[in-house]
């Protein structure tokens, strides 16, 4: 059979048995619930959940100065920890090679896993003393979040969370320094400065866009012989 | 066919490593926290270099300052990499692959387990080794305090073993993220439950003394080191890795019946030691020495003074200090000389002022009192008994900072001693006072407040004085005041002259201001 023959078969009718082509709508929610389940998206839901609840329930309690500063900062990060932690792809190279809506796919679910993230913390914060209050959450986290993306992306999507993890200990100490001086100014350690800097907030804005354009564009990397 | 006898290979005989041993090396070449290392370490001295090499030259701060960087900085890096490789076979797919293996379960775990702790203790080590030896560089008396470094050394393995079992039992892609993060917010945030020095919480490897005062540049200069907690920390840290290794080799399909017995026996002596541990914790209490006593674990030999030569200053009236305290001496001088000037050789004047240490006592929730024991002169000779404000918790001072903290609170204390000035003082022995403060051109900044200081929650204590008496001088603007600088515009002759004749009667409060010259 050649080229020119098969052009020329004719297309099967649809029948009851045939496949049909489903909806473009239907295609489109049906790979974004296999793409989120590939990544674990349900399972990081349920952990920034969890770490709303930890951080409401903590707050509850009585907290020095010390800790009352830095307790929103841990759970801030485990919630960035855990959106990187979907960076990670079980599926490797075939995947990355056939699917042509991946980057808008990684694009969506890292934006809306961030905006669950910060809605989800500020909300266990309503009512309470949140230190820093909702923009402290959302800069601190985007930022943490960008971090961890381009960990994703450098090191490999499972040993993302290096970068947030390891961003937690100079952003601690950075709260630290603002009553045991010489403190820490730099905006680039967003979590030491005031809620409304603006040097701070456009740092930590700026690591959230790459990270997130990096991770749109090139995914996480993957390690050989590792499943995600 | 004819068979032949094959001669004996002669020739070298290589030994080949036990398989133990070549499985380490193996784990030790694959090992994920060889590559965390330069993390950790990077972390460690973020936080080291600024707060604890800034901190004065003293082993007591230093190596508590190192215990609590270590154990924080090492934390999420070493959990984090110990759950990672706790999940490696899950990740590769592998479980089944090594499960029919030769080696034992225990024996493949450990061998992963002991090649994440020692990468681990070799960037701690490593860490440890410039910290001593910087600090070995600057300190002018002692030697390192051993017991900070082996608290922190003792929390990796159990940090590893931790995040090791974590990554084995629940393999996943959040496992390792939590752990760490977990590792770090445990650590760091634990201490909050520590109410007084009988707490259970003191137990956290963070733990270096009494809690909110932190690293104490007055603690274990004059008296030597408790090891109390150290031991009962450590105590409970090797119990903690050995109860959560054992439990790791107990699951089903773990190998022989006598590695179970074996395991179950090393899981139940590792939850005894690290119960015992805790409560012994608990059993802690502030000594007057500013240390955590445990009296099951104390050694009554530790509670005697450490010996010492002092360094002396060549000041009117020799300022001497512990040696630890040597790089001080010099701003200490330059700030009380004038004053010194202005009592030596009074009737009542100390021959001598000697840096003594500093009392603690434990208040209500985590505040501490720190103050002098006992009268502030005493002796024959007169010796007044100084407590520089850098042996006071709280930042540290600068030569110059101390030197104005000398000159406002100290000194003006030192001659208000002499002169018997003190809250229910004469007006005469204020005019007196403030007039030797104007003789020697020091104008005190703020009146220090009677009580004794107080570290605790409020933040550090303001800087103290000699203790005792304290300086209250002649408000400006005062009928003594005016007294005092016409008292101060005497030649000095005359002055010390008429101090000579009536301080006794001064210092009895039978001067009235009138009968000042």
């Amino acid at each position: 059979m050649t080229t020119g023959e098969a052009r020329a078969v004719p297309a099967v009718a649809a029948g009851p048995g045939a496949p049909r082509r489903t909806a473009p709508s239907r295609a489109g929610v049906r790979l974004a619930r296999l793409y989120a389940t590939s990544r674990r998206v349900p399972a990081a839901v349920a952990a920034i959940a969890a770490c709303a609840l930890g951080l409401r329930l903590a707050l509850t309690g009585h907290w020095d100065t010390y800790g009352a500063l830095q307790l929103p900062l841990v759970f801030e990060t485990a919630a960035a920890a855990a959106i990187t932690a979907t960076a990670a792809s079980p599926l490797g190279e075939p995947e990355r090679v056939t699917g042509r809506w991946l980057p808008y796919l990684r694009l969506a679910a890292t934006l809306a896993l961030t905006a669950v993230a910060i809605g989800a913390l500020a909300a266990a914060g309503t009512g309470t003393h949140l230190a820093g209050g909702t923009l402290d959450v959302a800069r601190n986290l985007a930022g943490i979040t960008g971090i961890g993306l381009l960990c994703a992306a450098t090191i490999s999507g499972g040993l993302a969370w290096i970068g947030p993890a390891a961003f937690l200990i100079p952003g601690a100490y950075a709260l630290y320094t603002q009553w045991h001086h010489p403190a820490l100014t730099t905006p680039w350690l967003w979590p030491g400065r005031p809620p409304h800097d603006l040097g701070a907030a456009i740092c930590a804005g700026l690591v959230f866009a790459t990270g997130v354009a990096v991770i749109t564009a090139r995914g996480a990397r993957d390690l050989p012989d590792e499943q995600a | 066919m004819t068979a032949t006898r094959a001669p004996a290979r002669s020739g070298p005989v290589t030994r080949r490593p036990r398989p133990a041993a070549r499985l380490l090396r193996l784990e030790l070449r694959h090992n994920a926290m060889l590559w965390m290392m330069p993390v950790a370490v990077a972390l460690f001295w973020f936080t080291a270099e600024r707060k604890t090499l800034a901190t004065p030259p003293l082993w007591s701060l230093r190596a508590a300052g190192m215990q609590l960087s270590a154990v924080v900085a090492f934390a999420s890096p070493v959990a984090g990499a110990a759950a990672w490789m706790g999940s490696r076979e899950s990740r590769r797919r592998t479980t089944d692959l090594v499960n029919i293996t030769a080696r034992p379960r225990p024996g493949r775990l450990l061998a992963t387990w002991a090649a994440t702790t020692c990468w681990a203790l070799v960037a701690y080590l490593a860490c440890l080794a410039v910290v001593y030896g910087v600090t070995a560089q600057q300190a002018a008396w002692g030697g390192p305090l051993w017991w900070p470094a082996v608290v922190a050394a003792a929390c990796l393995p159990a940090l590893t073993a931790l995040g090791f079992a974590a990554g084995t039992l629940v393999p996943g892609r959040f496992t390792a993220p939590l752990v760490a993060l977990a590792a770090f917010f445990v650590l760091a945030l634990s201490t909050q439950l520590i109410h007084g020095s009988q707490s259970y919480w003191q137990i956290s490897p963070v733990v270096t003394g009494a809690w909110d005062i932190g690293p104490d540049p007055g603690v274990a200069t004059f008296y030597a080191y408790l090891p109390d907690l150290p031991i009962a920390q450590v105590m409970f840290l090797l119990g903690l890795t050995a109860a959560v290794l054992g439990a790791l080799t107990l699951p089903t399909g773990s190998g022989l019946r006598s590695l179970r017995r074996s395991a179950v026996a090393i899981t139940t002596a590792g939850l005894v030691v690290a119960g015992t541990a805790v409560a012994l914790a608990g059993t802690g209490r502030l000594d007057a020495h500013g240390m955590i006593a445990i009296p099951a674990l104390h050694d009554a030999a530790s509670d005697r003074p450490l010996r010492y030569t002092p360094v002396c200053s060549h000041t009117a009236i020799p300022v001497c200090l512990n040696p630890a305290y040597a790089s001080y001496l010099p701003a200490t001088e330059a700030a009380l000389a004038p004053m010194l000037d202005q009592i030596a050789g009074l009737p009542g004047a100390p021959a001598r002022i000697s840096q003594t240490p500093a009392t603690y006592r434990q208040g209500p929730g985590n505040s501490v009192g720190i103050g002098l024991a006992g009268s502030s002169i005493s002796g024959a000779p007169p010796v007044l008994h100084l407590l520089l404000p850098v042996q006071l918790p709280g930042p540290a001072l600068t030569a110059g900072e101390l030197a104005g903290q000398l000159r406002s609170i100290t000194g003006p204390s030192i001659i208000a001693s002499v002169t018997g000035d003190g809250p229910g003082a004469s007006e005469a022995q204020h005019a007196v006072t403030t007039a030797l403060l104007m003789a020697a051109r020091v104008v005190p900044s703020h009146l220090p407040s009677p009580q004794t200081p107080t570290a605790g929650n409020g933040g550090p204590p303001p800087g103290a004085g000699a203790g005792g008496e304290r300086y209250v001088g002649s408000a400006p603007g005062s009928p003594g005041f005016a007294v005092a600088q016409r008292f101060a515009a005497l030649p000095a002759a005359v002055r010390r002259g008429w101090l000579t004749q009536h301080l006794a009667a001064l210092r009895a409060g039978r001067i009235s201001l009138g009968q000042l010259p």
